[in-house]
């Protein structure tokens, strides 16, 4: 088992080096990317040439990849482009717990909702529930985010109201302005009236693709021969269903869960930009829309990596929970 | 004439399935009696509706598609026909026991042998689980498995076929069944251990007394195994007979051709071809008019493709399907 | 003796499985899967919408009328779903926005899977170092997320519809490769192909003549699956700005506009939205009834 670990662990290296420089690679395929900042007068041309000399665009390539390569190691991510005077890795601290907490509900609201219907569907399967169950999975795989999020708006924001006339949710933004130093108790209400909608949103498609995820290794499971065996032995279905059945069932769909984890981070991008949530994903479309190549680079970089972190602990999950792979 | 108590006794059992391509008659109308004690072969190609008569008896017939249609089975004086699912399933695994082909997937892959069998046992019995797991050992002791207590806790990948078979074996005679139904236990065994397990059987046999109902294809087995054999054809018993007489002096036509197809060692050697039954088991969607043995008998006449043949006593304990069986 | 298994069957009974050739199962069992047929009528319409639709209905999708009466008409005898923010019908710009959806999302599916199964065949006969490599690779692109990588090759590569089609690709060929591998490899073991090997077929033959057709059941379900997601993919990327560019409808840069006037005529934002999410649910019902009927017991 450790041998195992060790070996993935190394196996993760080539990895994290060929996203780095494909990353990299793409970003270098822009001409020019000061481009954009040349053409803004309140930056001084000075500061353009720092610049460049610091993200070593005066030198050829391969050359500019080990420099950045190494300030990215030491933590120096570099300056933001989007918002001049920063460094690139505040902006990113700021924008990923706001995502963080978003995609965090949504992933267990989802995976709350979804793991059990499925669980029903396969143990009903061929009912009408099952029926209804898989339709509403493919309402919610096949339905895009952003027009979903949009119809959203226009039904709570703009035709609901509330009796003082105000949208019944905001259409927006994270927290009311002004209640950024409350207390807790009243940031989380009024931080939930902002996360109701994008959660509802993101949780629909998420909840379609789980529960069929769910359902179909729950059946895959429920006609092993185990199965039988346990009803020969005079095992309830209730107990069949839920320690014979799900333990199985599970194991997949717990690598599943790991694998997806990186989504957190990620965030989805266009369901932040139209909710206007400051989070990670909004925030690396938002870098390369307006050039801001440094930060997009670490965003995607970040994301990246975590993927295939998450691989790896998928890895060691499926083999620890699994006593095929653990005692062999 | 059998003088033990009847324990079970099926009357005109049938059993359909319904599928999207058709009507199957998987067993259409089979008596079969079991005495106290007594081993009963039941013998006969795939598709001949041998394995469903077994399920049918408790009543794990998969209900989209299958039902049990018609008829009664008998157990110790009751119908288990007409009883509640609750009143089944304490039957099952402890009355009436059933071990199946694949020992390789009809244990739980996630579960520990021990767990498995002592969920038998105190599913059945008032014992705690201390008592349970010294009752396993017992078990694992008897059907022959080398150091038992470790062997507890090993799971079933770390087990060959043959130990994964005795498992399957303790963990259905755990609660001293009444009946052991035996599907094709042996079939996809190697011949070597193949004679292990029935060694172990028939020694169990004497040694607990249960009836035994061993369900296979191959003649040898039940040659070696059983008192009283049936020969199924396309879902009805077309012969019934002590062993010695099914051997020695065979009445219908099938059976007939089934011992003519065993290659012999103590034949004179010949050049001649083994001698094959024509054609092939009938498609149960188009099952032959009238004795539907009639394309491949080569004693075949008119009334044989235009009437159904019933069951008759040909001598006291000899049952025979045919309208000219042949004379011994 | 003969065979003489006599007929049992009676006039206008249904035929069992016995009857059909391999193809007719599996359309038989296709037009059995209701959702797969509601899929279907889906798809039928779309496509009679988007390519019959301007014979029935003549406008140019990009005349404009100019001022301000022209523009957000609400649905009437002129304009049948109303205009837009710059007056022009929007019946005819969904005609032919779709075309350019469709278009799009039809081309890069069957690019990627293409691309995919050529690197999964590759992948998988070889098998050593060439599939290590390949794998490694696979691996890698698939741990970079889709989306932001997405835009920014997009930003890279300029806006266009060849541009989204090739970065849709890109992006969309690792699940084939994938699947294709895993195919090829328990394909290789199975005694055709050593036979195939016996009697001297190249590596070529044998990949192409042997092992793909094989794959090809699979493949195709991927594709009509690839479909809806290269659509949503295409509708994604208009969304953000990139992609198809103005005066050009798409159904994705429709949406894209009508979102600014979420407040004014939201209408807008209903139609091209209605029409991706029929066209992607459409699609995923066929693919996966089509996945059933072609093997009920394969887990894909």
């Amino acid at each position: 088992m450790r041998d195992y670990i060790i070996r993935r662990v190394l196996g993760m290296i080539p990895l994290i080096l060929i996203v780095m420089i494909v990353s990299f690679g793409i970003f270098s395929l822009v001409p020019n990317p000061f481009a954009a900042l040349m053409e803004n007068p309140r930056i001084k041309k000075a500061d353009i040439q720092r610049l460049i000399k610091a993200w070593g665009f005066d030198l050829p390539w391969h050359l500019r990849f080990f420099k950045w390569f190494s300030g990215v190691i030491r933590g120096d991510w570099g300056p933001s482009l989007l918002y001049p005077g920063s460094l690139a890795r505040d902006i990113i601290s700021r924008a990923l717990p706001v995502t963080v907490r978003v995609m965090g509900i949504e992933f267990l609201v989802s995976l709350a909702i979804a793991l059990p219907i499925g669980i029903i569907s396969a143990v009903k399967q061929y009912s009408m529930t099952d029926y209804v169950v898989t339709v509403i999975s493919f309402l919610g795989m096949s339905m895009p985010t952003f027009w979903f999020g949009l119809l959203m708006m226009m039904l709570f924001s703009v035709i609901l109201k509330r009796p003082s006339g105000m949208p019944l949710l905001p259409a927006g933004g994270i927290i009311t302005p002004g209640l950024e130093e409350a207390p807790f108790w009243a940031k989380l209400g009024d931080r939930a009236q902002y996360l109701v909608m994008p959660v509802l949103v993101l949780a629909f498609s998420s909840v379609g693709s789980w529960a069929r995820y769910m359902r179909s290794s729950m059946l895959e499971v429920i006609r092993q021969d185990y199965i039988r065996t346990a009803r020969a032995k005079g095992v309830s279905e209730r107990r069949v269903v839920n320690k014979h059945a799900l333990r199985n069932a599970m194991i997949p769909i717990v690598t599943l869960v790991a694998l997806s984890m990186p989504g957190i981070v990620g965030g989805a991008a266009i369901t932040e930009t139209i909710f206007n949530i400051p989070g990670m994903g909004r925030l690396i479309i938002a870098a390369e829309i307006k050039a801001d190549y440094p930060t997009a680079m670490i965003g995607l970089m970040l994301i990246s990596i975590l993927v295939i972190a998450f691989n790896l602990v998928a890895d060691i999950v499926y083999a620890w929970v699994d006593p095929r792979i653990k005692y062999s | 004439m059998d003088n033990r108590e009847v324990l079970v006794d099926i009357k005109n059992l049938r059993t359909f399935f319904y599928t999207e391509d058709g009507v199957v008659p998987a067993v259409d109308g089979i008596d079969l009696t079991i005495h106290r004690g007594e081993v009963v072969g039941l013998v006969g190609e795939s598709g001949c509706g041998k394995s469903v008569t077994a399920l049918s008896i408790i009543r794990l017939i998969p209900n989209p598609p299958g039902k049990i249609i018609g008829g009664e089975i008998f157990f110790h004086g009751e119908d288990l026909l007409k009883k509640h699912e609750e009143d089944m399933r304490m039957i099952r695994g402890d009355k009436i026991s059933m071990i199946f082909q694949e020992p390789m997937t009809s244990l739980n892959p996630v579960y520990t042998i021990g767990d498995q069998i002592s969920e038998a046992i105190t599913l059945h019995q008032k014992i705690d689980d201390v008592e349970a797991k010294k009752r396993t050992i017992e078990m694992l002791h008897l059907v022959g498995i080398p150091e038992p207590e470790r062997r507890f806790s090993q799971y079933p990948h770390e087990m060959s076929g043959g130990m994964r078979q005795r498992v399957m074996i303790a963990m259905a005679l755990s609660s001293n069944p009444d009946l052991l139904i035996s599907d094709e236990a042996t079939t996809a065994l190697d011949v070597t251990i193949q004679a292990q397990i029935l060694d172990l059987m028939r020694g169990l046999q004497k040694k607990l007394g249960m009836a035994i109902l061993i369900i296979t294809h191959n003649l040898a087995v039940v040659a070696e195994m059983a008192e009283t054999i049936a020969i199924a054809y396309a879902g009805k018993i077309v012969e019934n007979a002590s062993a010695k007489e099914i051997f020695k002096s065979p009445r219908h036509p099938y059976t007939y051709g089934l011992l003519q197809s065993i290659p012999k060692f103590t034949e004179k050697k010949t050049n001649e071809p083994l001698p094959a039954i024509e054609g092939m088991v009938p498609s149960p969607y188009h099952m032959p008019k009238g004795c539907r043995f009639n394309p491949r008998c080569p004693f075949a006449t008119e009334k044989c493709r235009e009437e159904e043949p019933e069951i008759v006593e040909l001598t006291p304990g000899h049952l025979v399907r045919c309208f000219h069986p042949i004379e011994p | 003796m003969a065979e003489k298994v006599i007929e049992t069957k009676k006039k206008g009974q249904r035929k069992s499985s016995d009857d059909y050739t391999y193809l007719g199962m599996v359309f038989h069992r296709l037009t059995r899967h209701k959702l797969a047929m509601v899929g279907a009528f889906m798809l039928i319409f779309i496509l009679l919408f988007v390519f019959a639709g301007p014979l029935i209905w003549r406008a140019d999708p990009n005349q404009q009328i100019e001022g301000l009466d022209g523009m957000f008409n609400v649905p009437s005898r002129a304009h049948p779903l109303g205009t837009d923010d710059y007056g022009r019908d929007v019946l005819a710009r969904m005609f032919f926005g779709g075309r350019i959806s469709l278009f799009i999302g039809f081309i890069s599916a069957i690019s990627a899977t293409l691309v995919g199964a050529l690197v999964g065949l590759v992948a998988g006969y070889y098998g050593g170092w060439a599939d290590d490599l390949l794998m490694r690779f696979t691996d890698a692109m698939l741990s970079i997320p889709t989306f932001p990588l997405l835009i920014a090759l997009a930003s890279v590569l300029g806006k266009g519809v060849w541009q989204i089609i090739l970065v849709i690709v890109i992006f969309g060929w690792m699940v084939d490769a994938r699947l294709v591998r895993g195919l090829v490899l328990s394909l290789k073991e199975q005694e055709y192909v050593e036979a195939a090997h016996a009697i001297g077929a190249s590596a070529n033959r044998i990949m192409w003549r042997h092992l793909f057709p094989n794959t090809l059941a699979v493949l195709i379900v991927s594709t009509t699956i690839g479909i809806g997601g290269a659509i949503i993919y295409e509708a994604s990327i208009s969304f953000l700005g990139f992609g198809v560019q103005a005066p050009f409808a798409s159904w994705g840069n429709m949406l894209q506009n009508a979102q600014q006037f979420i407040w004014n005529s939201p209408r807008l934002i209903i139609y091209p939205g209605l029409a991706i999410f029929m066209t992607v649910l459409g699609f995923n019902f066929f693919g996966d009834g089509l996945r059933d009927a072609i093997d009920p017991k394969l887990k894909l």
